[in-house]
């Protein structure tokens, strides 16, 4: 899937440049599509989905029982 | 913008000195990435490539700029593109930010500054300056009346860098397939070159 980002943007800079202004923006437009689905997939954990546990700053609030 | 015919043409000339500017900083930015890829032995990691393909995307936008003249599409595909560098970066950095398996090597850093901390800052520099030169400069007709092609030193620039950013996606492109070939990004090694990885 990489490789389909890159193709298709080395594709979109090309047409650019040689003033091929429809096919650059539809190459464009797929390789921005498969960034962002990629960039979901790379970041999506099976155990903590799109969360970041690691960051987490909740703070534990004691049981009334063990307060003092 | 409203600006009287005798200011017009400077104004058009700012707007493209910043575009060149911008694109040029870019090319330096991802002739650095790849200096410490091929030079250094550092194997970019999967959000790293998706960070130098935003950075392509606003190469693109600003391209479109100066072949093409001025169009807000073409400044909305540069700052799409920045955009996504910055969520993508932010990311990075806040996987990184705590050392865990998996996690415990993040590259080295520049001036103190570890690599997507630097594409955060890219991305805002990259923002602030599509913000303002739109702010300032405006996307009216003086724009579209003086396109870039009428300034001899940015079409000479425009000549120079456009054809860069090309040949350094295409670079990028081979060194993807090399490095990932159809299937998922490792940082621990070539697939071309030293073969499937543990777990890939």
């Amino acid at each position: 899937m990489m490789l389909a980002v890159f193709l298709l943007l080395a594709l979109a800079l090309g047409f650019g440049w040689f003033g091929l202004r429809r096919l650059a923006i539809g190459c464009a437009a797929l390789a921005f599509a498969c960034a962002i689905w990629l960039f979901q997939w790379e970041i999506y954990s099976p155990t903590d989905g799109y969360r970041m546990p690691w960051i987490d700053t909740r703070l534990d609030v004691p049981d009334a029982g063990t307060r003092a | 913008m409203f600006a009287s015919p005798a200011v017009q043409r400077p104004l058009a000339l700012l707007n493209w000195l910043a575009l060149t500017a911008m694109l040029a900083a870019i090319c330096a930015v991802l002739l650095a990435a790849m200096g410490f890829q091929y030079i250094g032995g550092e194997i970019p990691c999967p959000l790293c490539l998706l960070e130098r393909a935003a950075m392509f995307g606003v190469c693109f936008g600003i391209l479109l700029q100066l072949r093409g003249g001025f169009s807000y599409q073409n400044t909305g595909f540069g700052l799409l593109s920045a955009l996504f560098l910055l969520i993508v970066a932010t990311r990075q950095s806040l996987l990184d930010i705590y050392p865990r398996p998996g996690h415990e090597y993040i590259g080295s850093a520049i001036f103190g500054i570890h690599m997507p901390v630097w594409s955060i800052l890219i991305a805002l520099a990259l923002l602030i300056g599509f913000s303002l030169k739109l702010a300032v400069l405006g996307g009216d007709r003086h724009l579209q009346e003086h396109p870039a092609a009428s300034f001899p030193a940015i079409a000479k620039a425009a000549a120079v860098l456009g054809p860069l950013v090309i040949a350094l996606c295409v670079i990028n492109l081979i060194s993807v397939g090399v490095q990932c070939g159809l299937g998922q990004c490792h940082t621990t090694g070539y697939l071309l070159i030293d073969g499937p990885q543990p777990g890939g």
